[in-house]
C-alpha cells in the first residue's frame, strides 16, 4: 500500500471535488426550474403546449446524457451564426456547456417525477377540496403541491444522486472535475485500482451526504408517517382507550428508500 | 453535398456506418445485460440470505455500483483490466501493452453496474412472491431445487418484467459510455462521423435519433412482453 | 329564507346524469326544505350517489338545475352537449353552503384534525384563524373527538375519522348538509358512534340530506323518505307512510331484501 501515492491522488482529487459539487448544484437547481415550466405545460390542457413538453421529456429520457452533451458542446460550435451571437461567450466555456446539458437532461427526468406525484395525489382529497369551495389556485396552493412534492420526494432523491454521477461526464468536455482528473492520473500513473479507488471513495461520501439530507428532508414533511403524539394528560383519553405516552417517534420504516428500484434510466 | 447523401448509404455517406454502430449498441447492451442477470442474481442471492456476511456483500456491492459514476468504472475495467492482461502476458512472455477487448471490457463494465439494479429487482420479486405459495409447494413434498424451479424463478421471472425494461433502457443509454474505449458502437461511430465531416450538429443528432429509435422499440417490446405474461396470468384460476 | 315554506332550502329540477350512455339520473325533482331530514334509499347503482354528487356539482347533470336558498347555479350549454357551470365562482361559493361528508371521509392526510377542520373556514371563507380555531374546538368536542385535535388522520379509527369529516363540513356553516354513505365505509361497531353524532344534528334542525342503507336511521330519525330506483325517484313521503305499507311494490322488495 503506496500511502504516499494515494494521499497524493486524494489531495489531487479533493481539489477539484469543489467543482464537482458546483457542477451538481447548478445543473440541479437550473433543471428544477425547467421541469417546473415543462410540467406546468403538460399539464396545461392546451395540445401543443402539452405535446412539447412531452415531446421534452421523451428526448432527454431516450436519448445518452454524453451525446446531449456533444450536440451542445461540439454541434452548436459549428455554427457562425451561434459563434457571432451574445450567447458565444457563456456557451464556448465547457463548464457552462455542461451545466447546461446536464439541467437540460435532467430536467427531462425531474418533469417526469413531478408528473407522478401529481397522479399520486389521492382523488379523494382533491374532491373533498372541490366539495368545500376551494378554488382551483387554492386546491392547489393547499391540498395538491404539498401532497404532489411530499409523494415525490423519494424519487427526486434519487434523481439528485443520479445527478452526481452524471456530472462525471463534464469530464469529456474537458471539464476538469473528479473524473476528468482521475482518468488523467490513470493515464499518467497507470495505477488505476488505486486511483479508483480514491475517486469511488469521494463520490461515495458525497452520495452519502446527500441521501442523509434527503432523507432528513423526507422526515420533516412527513409528520403524518410518525407515530402518534402522545397523549398523556389530555382529557377525554378514557374515552379515547388508546395506550398512554405513545412518543413521537423515530422515522417510520416506510419505503422511502431514495437510491431504489431504477425509475431513471439516463 | 446534401443531407440526404451525407447520411446515407452510398459512397460518401455515413448512414451504413452509424446502422452498423446501432447495431454493435444493442449486441454490447444485450451482452451487458446477461452478464448483469448472472451477477445480479447472485448479489440477490447474497442481499436474501439469511447470513450477515453475505448480506453485507450485497449492500456493499449495490452500494458502490450505484454510487461510483459509470464513466470511472468503465475505466477502471478497461484500463485496469488491460494492465492486468498485460502483466498476465509479461509472465507469458509477451511484450508491452495488451489491450482488453473494448467489447468485452465495456459489456462487463454496463453488465457489473446493471448488475447492481437487476439485484433490486430480483429481491423485489422474490419477496412478492405470496408466502403461501412456497409453503404450500413444501407441504406438497417438493424439494428445494422443485420449489426454485417450479415456483419461485417463474415467479421472480414474471414480477421481473417492469423493472428489467427500466434496466434495459439504462444500460443501452450507459453503452454510449463504452465509447471512451474506442469500441464502434452508436457513440463513437457518430463521434467518428462527425470529426471527419466536421458536421458535429447532423451527425449528433442523427446518433440522437437512433438510441431515441433504439429506447422507443424497446419500449414498445417489453409493453408487449409484459402485457403478454400478465394475460397469460390473468386467464389463470383466480390470480390478478 | 329562514322557516320559511315558500323558499326551499336546496330544490333540485329535472335533474338527468348518463355515464358513457348509460342514463343514471332519467330526471329527478325534488326540493328540501329547512329542517328537512331526507333519507335517501336505492339499490346500488340506482343513481343516489350520483344525485348528491350533482347537487354540489362534483358531477356535473347533463340536464337539470340546482337551486340552493333561492339562487340557482347559472348553466351554459356546452359544445359536444350536456351544460357546464357558467360561472365557477358561483360554483365555488354555493359548495361552501353546501355540506358534504363522504364515505371514505376524505380527510386531508397531511393535516392534523384540527387543520382540517379550520381549513376551509381560514383559506376559502377568510376568516381570522383565532376565531376559526375557537370554533373548530367546540365542533370537535361536539362531535366527541376533541382529545384528536392534534392527531393525523391515519391515526384514528374510521368512526373517528368520520366524525372529524363532520366536524369539518359543520365548521362551514352549511345551509344543507349531504350526507353521502356516511357509514357503510366503517366497521359495524363504529357505526353507532357516527349515527348518534347524524340523529344530534337532526334533532337541532339542520337541513340533511342522507344517502344510507340504515334503516334504523330512516325510520326513526328522518323526516322524509326518498327511495330511488333505476334513476327516478319511486316513492317520497314520511317514514311511518313509506315503511308502514305505503311506499311502492319495488320498495317492499327492497327493503325485504336488506333484511336476508
Amino acid at each position: 500500500m503506496d500511502f504516499a501515492f494515494l494521499a497524493d491522488t486524494m489531495g489531487q482529487l479533493l481539489a477539484v471535488t469543489p467543482l464537482t459539487i458546483e457542477l451538481w448544484l447548478l445543473c440541479i437547481t437550473i433543471g428544477c426550474v425547467i421541469s417546473i415550466f415543462v410540467t406546468w405545460a403538460r399539464v396545461s390542457g392546451v395540445p401543443v403546449v402539452s405535446q412539447l413538453a412531452a415531446a421534452y421529456v421523451f428526448v432527454f429520457r431516450g436519448s445518452p446524457l454524453l451525446i446531449q452533451m456533444f450536440l451542445l458542446y461540439y454541434g452548436l460550435s459549428q455554427f457562425v451564426w451561434v459563434r457571432q451571437s451574445f450567447a458565444w461567450p457563456i456557451l464556448r466555456d465547457p463548464f457552462n456547456s455542461a451545466v447546461i446539458s446536464l439541467a437540460l437532461c435532467t430536467g427531462g427526468y425531474q418533469a417526469e417525477i413531478w408528473r407522478g406525484g401529481l397522479q399520486a395525489v389521492p382523488a379523494r382529497e382533491i374532491e373533498a377540496g372541490r366539495a368545500i369551495g376551494m378554488s382551483r389556485l387554492l386546491l392547489l396552493r393547499r391540498i395538491i403541491a404539498p401532497n404532489a412534492l411530499r409523494q415525490a420526494l423519494p424519487a427526486y432523491s434519487t434523481e439528485i444522486v443520479l445527478m452526481m454521477k452524471s456530472t462525471a461526464l463534464a469530464s469529456l468536455v474537458t471539464v476538469w472535475e473528479v473524473t476528468g482528473t482521475a482518468q488523467r492520473l490513470i493515464s499518467q500513473t497507470y495505477r488505476t485500482f488505486e486511483v479508483f479507488i480514491c475517486a469511488a471513495i469521494i463520490y461515495l461520501v458525497l452520495n452519502f451526504l446527500v441521501i442523509r439530507l434527503m432523507r432528513l428532508l423526507e422526515y420533516m414533511v412527513s409528520p403524518h408517517l410518525r407515530g402518534r403524539p402522545s397523549t398523556v394528560g389530555v382529557p377525554g383519553l378514557a374515552e379515547a382507550g388508546i395506550p398512554k405516552a405513545i412518543v413521537p417517534g423515530a422515522p417510520p420504516e416506510h419505503a422511502a428508500s431514495p437510491v431504489n428500484l431504477p425509475e431513471v434510466p439516463r | 453535398m446534401s443531407l440526404l447523401t451525407i447520411l446515407g448509404f452510398g459512397q460518401t455517406g455515413w448512414g451504413g456506418l452509424l446502422l452498423a454502430g446501432a447495431m454493435m449498441t444493442l449486441a454490447v447492451t444485450i451482452s451487458a445485460l446477461i452478464v448483469g442477470a448472472i451477477v445480479g442474481s447472485l448479489v440477490a442471492w447474497a442481499k436474501l440470505s439469511r447470513n450477515l456476511g453475505w448480506r453485507l456483500f450485497g449492500d456493499a456491492y449495490t452500494t458502490v455500483f450505484r454510487g461510483v459514476p459509470e464513466l470511472l468504472i468503465i475505466y477502471l475495467i478497461y484500463f485496469g483490466g488491460s494492465l492486468w492482461v498485460s502483466w498476465i502476458g509479461t509472465l507469458l512472455g509477451a511484450q508491452g501493452f495488451i489491450g482488453l477487448p473494448a467489447f468485452g471490457a465495456g459489456a462487463i463494465g454496463v453488465g457489473l453496474i446493471s448488475a447492481s439494479y437487476q439485484a433490486e429487482v430480483y429481491r423485489g420479486s422474490f419477496l412478492a412472491i405470496v408466502p403461501g405459495e412456497i409453503e404450500a409447494a413444501r407441504a406438497i413434498g417438493m424439494s428445494r431445487m422443485q420449489r426454485f424451479r417450479r415456483v419461485i424463478a417463474p415467479q421472480v421471472m414474471r414480477f421481473s418484467l417492469p423493472g428489467l425494461g427500466n434496466v434495459w433502457q439504462l444500460s443501452l443509454k450507459d453503452s454510449a459510455l463504452i465509447s471512451v474505449t474506442g469500441l464502434a458502437e452508436l457513440m463513437r461511430q457518430s463521434e467518428v462521423a462527425a470529426g471527419s465531416t466536421h458536421l458535429y450538429f447532423v451527425f449528433y443528432i442523427a446518433g440522437g435519433v437512433l438510441y431515441l429509435v433504439l429506447t422507443t422499440l424497446s419500449d414498445r417490446v417489453f409493453g408487449v412482453a409484459e402485457r403478454r405474461v400478465a394475460r397469460s396470468f390473468r386467464g389463470g384460476l383466480g390470480r390478478g | 329564507m329562514s322557516g320559511d315554506r315558500g323558499v326551499a332550502a336546496l330544490s333540485v329540477s329535472d335533474i338527468r346524469k348518463a355515464f358513457g350512455g348509460v342514463e343514471v339520473l332519467k330526471g329527478i325533482s325534488l326540493d328540501a326544505h329547512e329542517g328537512d331530514v331526507i333519507s335517501i334509499l336505492g339499490a346500488s347503482g340506482s343513481g343516489k350517489s350520483t344525485l348528491l354528487r350533482c347537487i354540489n356539482l362534483l358531477e356535473i347533470p347533463d340536464a337539470g338545475t340546482v337551486t340552493v336558498a333561492g339562487e340557482t347555479i347559472r348553466m351554459k350549454p356546452r359544445r359536444k352537449g350536456g351544460q357546464e357551470p357558467a360561472d365557477h365562482k358561483q360554483v365555488d361559493r354555493i359548495r361552501t353552503e353546501l355540506g358534504m361528508v363522504f364515505q371514505s371521509f376524505n380527510l386531508w392526510s397531511h393535516m392534523t384534525v384540527l387543520q382540517n377542520v379550520i381549513e376551509g373556514p381560514v383559506h376559502v371563507l377568510h376568516r381570522p384563524k383565532a376565531e376559526c380555531i375557537g370554533e373548530a374546538e367546540a365542533l370537535l368536542e361536539k362531535v366527541g373527538i376533541a382529545d384528536k385535535r392534534n392527531f393525523y388522520p391515519a391515526h384514528l379509527s374510521g368512526g373517528q375519522q368520520q366524525r372529524a369529516a363532520i366536524a369539518r363540513a359543520l365548521a362551514m356553516k352549511p345551509k344543507v348538509m349531504l350526507f353521502d354513505e356516511p357509514t357503510s365505509a366503517l366497521d359495524p361497531e363504529l357505526v353507532g358512534e357516527v349515527l348518534r353524532v347524524l340523529r344530534a344534528l337532526a334533532e337541532e334542525g339542520r337541513t340533511m340530506l342522507v344517502v344510507t342503507h340504515e334503516m334504523g336511521f330512516a325510520r326513526n330519525v328522518s323526516n322524509r323518505v326518498i327511495f330511488v330506483n333505476q334513476g327516478l325517484i319511486d316513492a317520497d313521503g314520511p317514514p311511518e307512510e313509506i315503511f308502514g305499507g305505503g311506499g311502492s311494490e319495488r320498495f317492499r322488495q327492497f327493503v325485504s331484501g336488506l333484511h336476508k
